[in-house]
């Protein structure tokens, strides 16, 4: 549009607003601004203002039913050093996330590839592997709550019949890590066995041909050319998974309150804290530092992902 | 990919595994919301039921408020998944169809914002739906569902592949910006809007955080927060609870399925971007 070659034209201000004007007409400015303004404003509304109004809030000690809020400097910051629930709750989610991480995309990468061998009914495999990925978080724990219940649930029994005795699934500590990490593969495992297979996808058939024609045996293959090539979406995958279970949440709700046979061990997770000390306790300033926190470390694996990517190209 | 043919034989065998492990927990509840209390208590387990019974259901849907929860959520999720569609798709226009200063950086700020999950924004969010005296209303429960940066994204990509050519001749006729938005933008881009929709749908529907917090009446309740209080309460009752879940998971599944080819290819997309 831009390409066509203009005259010389005077330079006069006039002259110059008269020609950005036109500009700005023939890019329609108008409609772009009717159009895009009321999204962005509520872009800025519910997302960028309530971001950069958390970072604030977490200088102050903030009680939303107060009329003085006072400020407070880094006090909140200084707290979360001393608060031993925060601390249990930050190793919790580590952990959590971390065996998470790996289990899920290990599995997924490990079924990606071999539903590659045998394309044809890897739709259907896809299909149902992606059940889990939209029964909602509830009603997904509400299932998993019963299997792990001590004394009625399916898993003791199953494991029963190799010997185990009835093991409390939720109410032991290390336990109900474990417990968790289950419900969360199996939750989001389809979600990424779908991700990579849209990689593996665009892989050229000609490569592993080329290696076929070699004598390269599979695993050969494998280690030389698929996961090389896979890199980036491998990348992006464990950056999304790890945001995504550093969140937990619903699931250790529901699967920590009283069960039948016996109450749950109190498994806490960050954003449980977050939750009591912001909606229960109402220190919306000291949930907001933890908010921060949460925030840094979502922002600096996305800083991770974004360099990763920079380098590459 | 791997024509081997012990990696065929461990294909079939690990995947079949999988997608036993993805597939039984929900057939055991289904199973479970038609089992009478005394076969769900019963040891050992069985799995499908001895003699059927709608009865959990009778109970949810007659003796409690779940009825209500379900109305509540069909409409926060219908209202937010509209909202979705019309921010998504003429944003995604604009993105895809004109110059304006300032148009990467703004693109890019959107798209840095979408990994942030609403967990470490909720607040200063509540404090304004709080001072607006909006606290356990629809509007609060919709408000951050009114907008989706992968939909922006998402329908930027589908509308950039509409040839300009057409839009141009629309204005040649004299057509208005609007019009050719509503006109042939929409139009080209319904298989695209319709994966926004599901997303958009599923989204609200399953959302737990936000109902939580804005909500303090049962009236208002959504069905997972309905689930998760239920379920906190009255623990020992697992067939109506079975019976409740299996509600909030059914529309999704026959979403899911009906819709499955749009759904795949929104997913193929998001992984595009990494």
């Amino acid at each position: 549009m831009s390409d066509v070659i203009l005259p010389p034209q005077p330079s006069s201000l006039p002259a110059r607003l008269a020609r950005g004007w036109a500009r700005m007409k023939r890019n329609h400015i108008g409609f772009v601004i009717c159009a895009l303004g009321p999204v962005l404003a509520l872009f800025v509304v519910i997302r960028i203002y309530p971001i950069a109004e958390t970072i604030r809030l977490s200088f102050y000690d903030y009680h939303i039913t107060r009329r003085s809020n006072p400020f407070v400097g880094l006090g909140n910051y200084a707290y979360l050093f001393e608060d031993g629930p925060f601390h249990e709750a930050l190793v919790n989610t580590i952990l959590f996330s971390m065996l998470a991480v790996v289990a899920t995309l290990l599995l997924a990468l490990a079924c990606a590839i071999l539903l590659r061998s045998i394309e044809k009914a890897a739709p259907i495999y896809e299909l149902l592997f992606y059940i889990p990925v939209v029964t909602p978080w509830v009603p997904a724990s509400v299932i998993w709550k019963w299997i792990f219940d001590p004394t009625f649930g399916a898993l003791n029994y199953a494991l029963s019949f190799f010997g185990v005795a009835r093991l409390g699934w939720l109410q032991d500590p290390t336990l109900i890590l474990f417990a968790l990490v289950a419900v969360s593969v199996w939750k989001m495992v389809g979600y990424f066995v779908v991700i990579f297979g849209v990689g593996l996808r665009a892989i050229p058939e000609e490569l592993l041909e080329a290696a076929d024609l070699d004598g390269a045996t599979a695993w050969r293959k494998l280690t030389r050319i698929v996961l090389p090539l896979m890199r980036p979406i491998i990348l992006f995958s464990v950056v999304t998974c790890t945001i995504i279970n550093f969140n937990v949440f619903a699931p250790v709700y529901v699967l920590t309150a009283s069960s039948q046979g016996a109450p749950a061990y109190d498994f806490k997770v960050l954003v449980g804290e977050i939750y009591s000390n912001g909606f229960v306790y109402y220190h919306m300033g000291y949930a907001g530092a933890q908010c921060v926190v949460l925030l840094l470390f979502v922002m600096s694996l996305l800083i991770v992902q974004f360099l990763a990517f920079r380098e590459k190209k | 990919m791997f024509r081997e043919r012990s990696v065929r034989i461990a294909a079939w065998i690990s995947c079949s595994f999988l997608a036993l492990f993805t597939v039984v927990p929900v057939l055991w509840i289904v199973a479970t919301a038609f089992k009478t209390a005394a076969e769900i208590n019963a040891w050992p387990p069985t799995f499908l039921p001895s003699a059927p019974t709608w009865a959990n259901f009778d109970e949810i849907i007659y003796h409690t408020e779940f009825p209500r929860y379900i109305l509540n959520t069909i409409l926060v999720s219908t209202v937010s998944t509209v909202c979705i569609m019309i921010t998504s798709s003429i944003a995604g226009f604009v993105f895809a169809k004109y110059k304006f200063p300032f148009r990467g950086l703004i693109f890019m700020v959107l798209l840095a914002s979408a990994t942030i999950p609403l967990e470490a924004y909720m607040i200063p969010v509540y404090i304004m739906v709080f001072k607006l005296k909006m606290l356990n209303t629809f509007a609060a429960l919709i408000l951050p569902l009114t907008i989706m940066t992968f939909g922006v994204f998402f329908m930027r990509q589908v509308i950039m592949g509409i040839p300009d050519e057409l839009l141009e001749a629309a204005r040649i006729d004299g057509a208005s910006e609007f019009w050719i938005y509503l006109r042939i933008i929409l139009n080209l881009s319904k298989n695209g809007l319709m994966a926004i929709g599901v997303f958009a749908f599923t989204q609200a529907w399953a959302n737990f955080m936000w109902p939580l917090v804005v909500v303090s009446t049962g009236d208002m309740y959504t069905t997972e927060l309905g689930l998760a209080v239920y379920q906190r309460a009255f623990y020992t009752e697992y067939g109506p609870i079975a019976a409740g879940a299996v509600i909030s998971i059914v529309p999704m599944l026959i979403v899911f399925v009906a819709l499955r080819r749009h759904i795949m290819a929104g997913i193929a997309t998001s992984g595009m971007k990494g």
